[in-house]
């Protein structure tokens, strides 16, 4: 069977000589048929250095195809399987051979080529002639319900790769004679404009295979007439969970369910007859993964006539963003829902907790006043302390809404001078507190992008606070400054105040945490927390400097001040 | 001359009593009219339900209004107030425990007179109503009858 191959061989090669690119297929399809495998042709370059793929055949043409994007392509013969096995003699029989076993020099595509069909062993012999090396017959097994190469194939690869070698050599010099008669003078640049835009072919080809086979979205390209892929890459592959050797021939009805195929190759038909760019924001995808949702865009491919021959394809992965995005939807509107419940539970505490405080106060001095013949002196204490602790009680409500108002106003940046504001609670202070006689100062760049209510309300707290403890000092001093630390902006209000012990300095931030007695210094302890939270909507930071009879320094960075 | 009626819109007994109490600290003589809800507030203003045998067709000097009021709020019957032409100038001071931004908007936008936020303090409520009397019943002309 195998030698009657051989003979049919021998004549189609004869009758090749005159047409070139025929005799390079006649070889590959005969030893593919005399050996039942796939063979393929490399010739070298006259250094002996590159190798280049000029043919390939096998019964599946689907091989056939996914050896396509290697033929033409210059590859280092070093790179190539025999050149890794070996290169000395450029001969290699392995009949059992496992693709791990090969080292990491090998050309990547043709890695990939020997992974895809699966081949489990080889024969490569080199063809010489007249002492030449001219290229490399390769025989490839894949099909592995068939026996194993053994010495009788490799006799008739052999014999093949001789006849081949003859045909070649010879229709080399048939094709050397016609091109010297066709135009001697101008052969040598003719040849050279051709190596040329070959070397550039090839590399844009080498350029464009790396690009498809890397980028992280599917590409796929299908032929105009029936859709059937002709190409597809590695992240389609692993986005479908389909090997490109199954796509390649068919089309979308061979892997989807029929509604989406349908819906796949109305856009592909659209994309066509418009020859215009279709962009599909999302469809719905089945996978070996399940499904999954694709951005996809269809280009035309259009001949020098302005027909469409190809599609291309390029899909996105977007299921998790859209499973993100919704998880977001969700988010927001529970966080919508949650404060519109604060703003309920506020507004209620505004009202309702305020009406029986009002009660105990207005009643204990209702008592005070027209009862007081009847109550002595502790009785009348007492009466005292309940207002007391009503209106201490009012202050901590009315303080804990601020806090909570800070929380849910919304940040507005504008251009505001912490200087302009400064000055002004400092003069509502003077004005609450005439006695007082406070030296105070604003020095630096002052001004910057906040949100001038809450940032108000921050300056408030920290000029009451230094307004408050500087209250014994001799001369009481309260100097807010800005200075530039590390590409940062950071302002500080320093007093000469009582100070406190940096051990707490820890628990000034919180709500409820005080340094100092009521009696000493009153609060509700509220204040700092409150800052604290202005400067976080800000994105900035907030610290405390201090030590006990030494004032304090507040310290506070508003984040970016370009942000909204 | 007779004084003139201030209308309380009042639902809590404690807040009435002790409203009353700091009018009559503030020395101010005017009878004191008290409705509990909204609905009454409208009823009595505009003379039914309730209110529709009311012999007097007098409009109140002031209307002292709280906002959280039982079936119809502060802020409708002001609304339904400045609707009318009747009671359309009638003087309505908000007298309420919010302070929340809102409802002082609110109030404004719908006419309000004034806004007070009742303090805790009752010293300073009675401050308070000594000087919303003071303005309302006594330095402010009132509209012809």
């Amino acid at each position: 069977m195998a030698l009657t191959e051989v003979s049919i061989a021998a004549s189609a090669f004869s009758e090749s000589t005159t047409d070139y690119d025929e005799l390079l297929k006649a070889i590959t399809r005969s030893c593919a048929r005399a050996l039942k495998a796939t063979c393929t042709l490399g010739l070298f370059d006259e250094t002996g250095v590159m190798i280049t793929p000029v043919a390939a055949f096998d019964a599946d043409p689907r091989v056939v195809e996914v050896f396509a994007p290697m033929l033409h392509r210059p590859r280092r013969y070093d790179e190539s399987l025999v050149g890794q096995l070996s290169p000395a003699t450029g001969n290699a029989f392995l009949p059992a051979f496992d693709l791990t076993t090969l080292g990491p020099r090998i050309a990547p595509d043709t890695f990939r080529f020997l992974s895809d069909i699966g081949v489990s062993g080889f024969i490569t012999i080199t063809m010489r002639v007249r002492g030449e090396n001219l290229g490399i017959l390769s025989v490839l097994q894949h099909d592995r319900s068939r026996p194993p190469l053994d010495e009788f194939d490799r006799e008739i690869a052999n014999h093949l790769a001789n006849l081949a070698g003859f045909a070649l050599a010879n229709a080399r010099l048939f094709r050397r004679a016609q091109q010297e008669l066709a135009g001697r003078l101008s052969a040598e640049q003719v040849s050279e404009q051709l190596r040329e835009s070959e070397s550039r072919a090839v590399e844009a080809n080498l350029f464009l295979d790396a690009v498809l086979e890397n980028i992280p979205a599917m590409v796929f390209v299908k032929e105009a007439a029936q859709l059937s892929f002709v190409r597809f890459n590695r992240a389609g592959e692993e986005l479908l969970g389909i090997p490109r050797m199954e796509m390649i021939g068919k089309t979308d009805f061979d892997f989807f369910p029929t509604s989406e195929a349908e819906f796949f190759v109305a856009k592909d038909r659209e994309t066509l007859r418009n020859r215009h760019m279709v962009d599909i924001p999302e469809e719905p995808i089945q996978t070996a993964s399940g499904e999954r949702w694709l951005h996809t865009r269809k280009v035309p491919v259009v001949d020098d006539r302005g027909e469409p021959r190809y599609l291309v394809g390029i899909s996105h992965d977007i299921t998790d963003l859209k499973r993100d995005m919704a998880a977001l939807e969700r988010a927001r509107d529970h966080a919508e829902r949650a404060n519109a419940e604060l703003e309920a539970f506020s507004y209620s505490v505004a009202h309702d907790l305020r009406t029986p405080l009002r009660a105990i106060d207005g009643f204990s001095q209702a008592l005070l006043e027209d009862f007081a013949d009847r109550l002595d002196e502790t009785g009348q204490g007492y009466l005292t302390r309940v207002r007391g602790a009503a209106q201490r009680m009012a202050m901590l409500i009315d303080d804990l809404l601020k806090l909570s108002r800070v929380t849910r106003a919304q940040l507005n940046r504008q251009t505001v001078d912490l200087g302009d504001l400064f000055r002004a609670i400092v003069t509502a202070l003077q004005r609450d507190a005439p006695a007082r006689e406070v030296e105070v100062a604003a020095t630096g760049d002052l001004v910057t992008r906040a949100d001038p209510k809450l940032l108000s309300i921050a300056l408030d707290n920290l000029l009451g606070n230094a307004w408050k403890f500087t209250a014994r000092a001799p001369v009481a001093r309260i100097a807010l400054s800005a200075e530039d630390r590390d590409g940062e902006r950071v302002y500080c209000l320093a007093d000469n105040g009582v100070g406190f012990d940096m051990a707490y300095s820890h628990k000034l931030f919180g709500v409820f945490n005080r340094l100092h007695t009521d009696q000493d210094f009153p609060g509700t302890g509220v204040g700092l927390a409150t800052v604290h939270r202005i400067i976080s909507r800000h994105g900035g930071r907030v610290w405390a400097l201090g030590e006990v009879g030494k004032g304090a320094k507040f310290c506070f960075t508003l984040g970016d001040t370009r942000g909204p | 001359m007779t004084d003139r009626v201030i209308l309380l819109v009042e639902d809590n007994r404690d807040d009435e009593e002790l409203t009353l109490r700091a009018l009559a600290k503030s020395k101010i003589t005017n009878p004191v009219v008290v409705v509990r809800d909204g609905v009454e507030a409208l009823d009595w203003m505009f003379r039914r339900g309730t209110h529709a045998n009311r012999a007097d067709h007098e409009v109140p000097q002031v209307v002292l209004l709280d906002l959280k009021l039982p079936k119809i709020d502060g802020l409708e019957v002001l609304r339904e107030l400045r609707a009318n032409e009747a009671t359309k100038l009638v003087p309505v001071v908000i007298l309420t425990s919010s302070v929340e931004e809102q409802d002082l908007v609110r109030g404004y936008g719908l006419g309000a007179n004034s806004y007070i936020r009742k303090p805790v303090d009752f010293t300073q409520f009675v401050e308070a109503v000594r000087q919303l009397g003071l303005y309302w019943l006594v330095l402010n002309e009132p509209i012809p009858r």
